[in-house]
């Protein structure tokens, strides 16, 4: 179609408030149909757009204007990236923890007087360490089931992982079960029946990870 | 759609996947919230900064969106959805200063009068597509605009504008309409 269609026509004839006059100028279309069908990959094939000299020139148009807009886009987000790392630390500065600090857990202390208690968003965090200090391994979600708040009551807890490529997964789980376990029994009284690892995703492993790995 | 920038220090968290990070951050992990900040903020400014017509109140606008994310994270139940929930949020954040902007007028009909610049044939030459295209959005009419920018950094479907505009879909559907005519009209000054 488009050998047919010069390329220094254009099309500006069409009216902005006039839909009756958009269509005559388009082969009975009007701009948004030819944008939606653009957006379709042009698929199904309608011959009545796709056999129009004015439909045609319409969406090289249409094309221009995408391939500007994501130029445009592009050269901003290089702007906004270029900026200093401040306004990420101040938007950081007004965070709060405690959102996410969950339900107090008890903490067995000789004193009778004594009330300790760590959080399950600590223990979350002590986990996800645990999981970070491990190679090739990425800890998701954790999370503690059961009556954590009554001391001596079992738990289970569960992880999500991603696991990189070429790592023996069962291998994997079962040195981060144990880990876990070890750095539960150390930090809380917590009574913990089981962990349950789900592998999520396999990721590709990221450069930065793999130039990590050379020097370690 | 180009929405990641360059990456920080070397850590296996900046190449995690958006599920991952969310995960975390949901958790309480503030090292992923933020890998996501520095993923998704710049594209978030640039959309704030698009839907308010200038840049003055975009790092309040972004800075709200992300202490509201923070706090709601919880309630994201697919986090690989995470960055089309935050480009929910700031436009949501982005709208409500609209609003508070002009409180005495209905921002659903103001059409903001083009500026004076505003003369392609004469700048045609002078600037390159991508500031030609910059500038005919900046004079597009702000209902245009918002909707045009919603579609297309926000990718929201017709229906999504709609109701987060309050607006019928067959309104959306006029405006968006209008400002690609305007556009796609202009473009052919440019060359």
């Amino acid at each position: 179609m488009t050998e047919l269609t010069p390329a220094d026509r254009r099309f500006v004839e069409f009216d902005v408030d006039d839909t009756d006059r958009e269509q005559a100028g388009l082969n009975g279309h009007t701009i948004e149909q030819l944008s939606d069908y653009l957006d379709r990959g042009r698929v199904p094939a309608d011959p009545s757009i796709d056999d129009s000299p004015d439909c045609e020139i319409a969406l090289r148009g249409l094309e221009r204007l995408r391939r500007v807009q994501l130029s445009l886009l592009d050269r901003d987000l290089k702007r906004e990236s270029l900026r200093d790392d401040n306004w990420v630390a101040s938007i950081l500065d007004n965070i709060t923890l405690e959102a996410h600090a969950g339900r107090d857990i008890p903490l067995i202390h000789p004193s009778p007087t004594a009330r300790l208690v760590v959080t399950e968003g600590a223990v979350r965090g002590i986990l996800r360490e645990t999981g970070d200090k491990l190679q090739n391994v990425l800890v998701g979600r954790c999370a503690l089931f059961g009556d954590v708040g009554v001391p001596g009551v079992p738990i289970t807890i569960s992880v999500d992982v991603t696991v990189f490529p070429e790592e023996n997964i069962p291998l994997v789980a079962d040195r981060l079960r144990q880990a876990m376990y070890a750095v539960v029994a150390q930090h809380t009284n917590l009574v913990v029946t089981a962990i349950d690892i789900t592998v999520t995703d396999l990721s590709i492993a990221p450069q930065a990870s793999a130039q990590g790995q050379e020097h370690t | 759609m180009p929405g990641t920038v360059r990456e920080q220090v070397a850590s296996p968290l900046d190449t995690a996947s958006d599920q991952m990070l969310a995960d975390r951050a949901a958790d309480g992990d503030l090292r992923a919230f933020a890998v996501l900040v520095r993923r998704y903020g710049p594209l978030m400014r640039v959309y704030a900064t698009r839907v308010l017509g200038s840049n003055d109140e975009t790092d309040d606008v972004v800075q709200e969106s992300f202490i509201t994310a923070w706090l709601q994270l919880g309630t994201l139940d697919d986090g690989s959805a995470v960055k089309s929930w935050l480009m929910r949020i700031v436009s949501r954040k982005s709208i409500d200063r609209l609003r508070a902007r002009r409180p005495h007028v209905n921002i659903d009909d103001t059409d903001a009068p083009a500026p004076d610049s505003h003369a392609p044939h004469a700048l045609a030459e002078a600037e390159s597509q991508t500031e030609a295209l910059a500038r005919v959005l900046a004079a597009l009419p702000e209902d245009q605009r918002r909707c045009w920018t919603l579609r297309e950094l926000a990718e929201y479907s017709y229906g999504d504008i709609a109701a987060e505009l309050n607006l019928p879909v067959s309104t959306v559907r006029g405006l968006l309409a209008r400002a690609r005519k305007t556009l796609l009209r202009e473009m052919e000054e440019w060359r």
